[in-house]
């Protein structure tokens, strides 16, 4: 009976037999040490969702392509430490592509790529050792997206400057199949095996950043032939096969990513200065290091926010994004990082995206459309600033401007005329024409429709901000609820009257990436000019900027553009997101350059220091196991003594 | 019996016939095909992208029925279909039918792999939850029975309406951040399928799973004992001099059991798809965020094949509580 009894507390035991195995979720590292008897080193990050893809000429979220940024390099890169404005400079080329003016008028870019860089080793090769990166794998990245059944979504930017792409696109679609062998993208021009010219149908400075993305990137043709799904083999977008400093050793669907370094790695080092000074101290030891500098990167997939948070405080995660969910106990009252984990050593910096938020005014609706003062009233009604507390802490700077900061152009003193300014709202929209927002017509409140994505309670809290800031000039804001997919119709047919929430985020850091926005030739479905704002002044000076290169008379023709912009006000300025990230004392942030997808090679850590702190954080408490064993010894004392009495 | 599966087996088809039609009227109710490839392309979303999308998904044919009606792309490309039913709606019940499931329309994954790399999770998860949790409920509810109407019952029944009161999030939260922050003991998120060390991760969760169910199925069971132990043969037997803890363990037990299998055992097949909350929460990579997640980024395929899939398992569990019912019960006969 009384081994019965013993038995009964055996799960009991068990389980906390299990708790004293420690709470550290992240995976054993692949390796404890190196040869020598150095640590291995691993960073240990987040990702928020599931990648969809890791074939550099379609994946187009951001989660795919934090994953492709370590596996594969590009032609070019973001230089890590310029980001006032945001710079590129040479990866996989030896040197920047050089500007040549061809006789027929045409311009082309002569590049050539660094030898002896080689793909990662892979048995879609032969005797599974990775080639040598050649000129012919950029033809092929570029026959790729030009082929229909790759669906690449930036074919039709490439296509519009790069010459042939379009040709073969159409060609191929006619035949219902893309010929790797004859059909060659002609704008891509093989010199030798490193060498090759980009022709352009039509100047367009801004190719080069399309060369620091993955689009560009070259592949392997084996590579894609090998992993074809069929006989056990992936696809090759499940499979990636790069010349980056990682590759990807393990993919667990819904759950993890593991790199590990590639031990050939030499394509590029640390910058040895330019460093930001609050990032000095980490980064001067830095200087000139081989890339990357950990042995191993792991991902998390974490669908809530929170358990982020959680494992931060732990020690078993790097870095940490302070969302809204967390920020009550990350942050004080004064958006600084709680003393509790200052103490511990923790970082907390401002992030800023290269992007900026707006509304968006149809300009082809009659009411807001032609009354321009009406518009410049709502826009001075408007104070972000609840918004950017709302959903960033206080992270995000309200957008005076276009343009964010970190793009050539950006005028850090310049003062939005129609910022936020009740008093001069009331002005403009008595000069408007509706004295006290009251419609002279019908004697009531002018009514305005607002469309918003509302897909759930935050949205809903942040569309009524809107409408309540909106209304303070005496106006009557109707919200019109929409899904994603619904507002992106609206937009195509022009069917709406304000719409919230818009924004654009860099595709690369150039004026024209924004200011395009607002061009006439980029009504929807095609362009992305939502407002549908055309003004013949405004067009003229953008084809000027548009393709020129970086210099005071592109300064000037940009001004021009933002004082056209300011004045018109076809999109009512909001924020430039922002937002704030909690670092690990043993890895401090080595860069804040936003224009990569994460800069994993730069990442560097103190394995030692954590491993001290992770220890120091997680103290296994000792006295529920006894505590728990007391209570259900209690209860059962209890019982029998019942059954007793009840058996007497 | 026979006539019975048989009947059962005929109908299901039609059963499944009907739940996918009305999958398919309510997801294209609410999305256009186009607005899809929209939601899925995101800001990268323009006329001819939107139709390679819709082209290689087959989703540029017309809906329901071909009329014939001439459609045309944004950039200008025919959309193709010959023949009345050469549909978006007949294409897909034919792949159904033949049971293929085909692949992701947002990340081409195949779906078989997924359900099959997602159920093995979701069942770590959900199983043990389920079986502990049943053998639990029961055991503390004959405990309640065996000390009813003392202060021990009184109090168990306060704590057992406390623990249905409770929102699941809270029992999540409270979990990860007592048990895992605080006293440190198993990972607050994460999963590893590696052996033994699954446990350190499952255990929490699942532990969690077990006390979010546990008020409500110890009420529920205590009242079905309550009412079994007024029976009869009960008094008879008590008579006869069993004891207290025979009494419960052997006769009410065994009598209850009957009317509680059934009450369960519907859910039985279900438990492959897992639970969406402390899936999420735990970063358990199974099938419970599924159709969530497919709902949100618009992946008509994977709705489709988990409410195809969800329909199969519902009707699975139901044939076999029937069957449950007229073994158990010699009254009861199905045909």
């Amino acid at each position: 009976m009384r081994f019965a009894r013993a038995l009964h507390c055996l799960p009991l035991m068990a389980v906390f037999g299990f708790a004293s195995c420690g709470n550290d979720p992240n995976p054993k590292p692949l390796a404890s040490a190196h040869a020598d008897g150095s640590p291995w080193t691993v960073y240990y990050g987040s990702l928020s969702a599931e990648a969809r893809s890791l074939d550099p000429q379609y994946a187009y979220d951001q989660i795919s392509h934090h994953i492709l940024e370590p596996i594969y390099d590009t032609l070019l890169q973001y230089a890590v430490m310029k980001t006032d404005p945001y710079e590129v400079e040479p990866c996989l080329l030896e040197s920047m592509p050089e500007k040549v003016q061809e006789a027929d008028g045409s311009v082309s870019y002569a590049c050539r790529l660094k030898s002896g860089i080689f793909f990662h080793d892979d048995p879609c090769f032969p005797g599974g050792k990775g080639r040598e990166v050649v000129a012919r794998d950029v033809q092929y990245a570029f026959q790729r997206l030009s082929d229909p059944a790759e669906e690449s979504p930036v074919f039709s930017d490439l296509a519009e400057y790069v010459r042939g792409m379009d040709e073969i696109f159409k060609e191929a679609r006619q035949t219902g199949r893309f010929d790797y062998d004859h059909q060659t993208v002609s704008g891509v021009e093989l010199i030798d095996a490193y060498s090759f010219k980009l022709h352009l149908l039509k100047p367009y400075p801004q190719i080069l950043y399309w060369l620091a993305q993955q689009f560009t990137a070259p592949v392997a043709r084996e590579a894609v032939t090998y992993y074809d799904g069929k006989a056990g083999r992936p696809l090759f977008k499940f499979h990636p096969v790069g010349d980056g400093p990682f590759k990807l050793d393990s993919w667990i669907p819904n759950q993890s990513f593991r790199f590990v370094r590639n031990p050939t790695y030499h394509t590029t080092v640390f910058p040895t200065g330019g460093w930001k000074p609050e990032y000095e101290a980490a980064d001067r030891p830095l200087a000139g290091r081989t890339l990357p500098l950990v042995d191993e990167v792991d991902l998390t997939v974490f669908r809530e926010i929170l358990p982020i948070w959680l494992l931060t405080r732990q020690g078993y995660i790097d870095r940490y994004g302070v969302m809204k969910d967390a920020a009550n106990s990350a942050l004080t009252s004064t958006n600084e990082l709680a003393p509790k984990y200052a103490a511990r050593g923790m970082k907390l910096n401002k992030e800023l995206e290269v992007s900026t938020f707006f509304m968006v005014f149809n300009m082809q609706d009659p009411l807001v459309g032609s009354n321009r003062k009406l518009r410049q009233a709502l826009s001075c009604s408007y104070n972000p600033q609840g918004f950017i507390d709302l959903l960033y802490g206080g992270a995000a700077p309200i957008a005076q401007q276009m343009l964010p900061p970190g793009i050539f152009g950006y005028d850090k003193d310049f003062k939005n005329p129609y910022g936020f300014n009740l008093e001069k709202a009331r002005r403009l929209i008595a000069e408007a024409g509706y004295p006290d927002g009251i419609d002279p017509k019908t004697n009531a409140p002018l009514e305005l429709a607002l469309d918003v994505v509302a897909a759930g309670g935050e949205e809903r809290q942040l569309a009524e901000y809107d409408q309540r800031q909106l209304e303070q000039i005496g106006v009557k804001v109707r919200l019109i609820e929409d899904t994603f997919a619904r507002q992106q119709e609206k937009e195509d047919q022009g069917n709406f009257q304000i719409i919230a929430g818009s924004g654009w985020g860099a595709d690369y850091p150039d004026p024209e990436n924004f200011f395009f926005l607002l061009y006439s030739k980029n009504f929807p479905p095609a362009g992305k000019n939502a407002a549908r704002y055309a003004n013949p002044e405004f067009d003229k000076t953008f084809e000027q900027m548009a393709c020129i290169e970086n210099s005071p008379e592109r300064l000037e023709l940009i001004r021009k553009l933002n004082d056209i912009e300011i004045e018109d006000c076809p999109i009512l300025l909001n924020f430039n997101k922002g937002y704030y990230l909690i670092s690990q004392p043993w890895a401090p942030l080595t860069h804040s350059n936003m224009l990569l997808e994460g800069g994993l090679k730069y990442a560097s850590v103190d394995p030692v220091l954590r491993k001290q702190k992770q220890r120091e954080w997680n103290p296994i408490a000792k006295w529920p196991a006894p505590a728990a064993l007391l209570v259900v010894a209690g209860v059962v004392g209890c019982a029998i003594q019942l059954n007793r009495k009840r058996n007497a | 019996m026979l006539s019975y599966l048989i009947r059962r087996l005929l109908l299901t088809p039609l059963i499944i016939f009907g739940v996918m039609v009305l999958t398919f009227v309510i997801f294209f109710a609410v999305h256009s095909p186009e607005a899809m490839a929209r939601n899925v392309l995101g800001k990268r979303a323009n006329p001819t992208n939107i139709y390679e999308w819709l082209h290689h998904r087959g989703y540029d044919k017309p809906v329901l029925f071909n009329l014939g009606q001439a459609r045309v792309s944004a950039d200008r490309h025919p959309y193709d279909s010959t023949g009345l039913f050469d549909t978006v709606f007949f294409h897909q019940m034919r792949d159904l039918a033949t049971l293929h499931l085909g692949v992701s329309d947002v990340t081409g994954k195949d779906l078989n792999e997924v359900f099959k790399q997602g159920a093995i999770p979701s069942l770590l998860l959900t199983l043990p939850a389920y079986v502990c949790g049943f053998f639990m409920a029961v055991g503390l509810a004959l405990f309640l029975v065996f000390v009813r109407n003392s202060a021990l019952d009184g109090a168990g029944g306060l704590v057992c309406v406390a623990l249905m009161s409770i929102p699941p999030m809270v029992y999540i939260i409270f979990g990860q951040a007592v048990v895992a922050l605080g006293l440190d003991y198993f990972p607050a998120f994460g999963f590893q399928l590696s052996g033994l060390s699954t446990a350190r991760f499952l255990i929490l969760p699942v532990a969690l799973m077990i006390v979010m169910h546990l008020g409500y199925d110890v009420r529920l069971y205590r009242a079905v004992f309550l009412e079994e132990i007024a029976q009869d043969y009960v008094r008879t037997a008590k008579a006869k001099g069993v004891s207290n803890a025979r009494l419960l363990l052997v006769h009410v037990l065994k009598n209850g059991m009957i009317a509680l299998i059934t009450m369960v055992i519907a859910y039985l097949p279900l438990l492959i798809l897992g639970s969406m909350l402390v899936e999420n929460f735990f970063g358990i990579p199974g099938l419970g965020n599924l159709l969530v997640d497919a709902l949100h980024t618009s992946d008509q395929a994977v709705v489709r094949s988990t409410t195809f899939l969800t329909a199969i398992l519902y009707i699975i569990g139901l044939t076999i509580t029937d069957i449950c019912y007229a073994i158990v019960d010699p009254r009861i006969r199905l045909s």
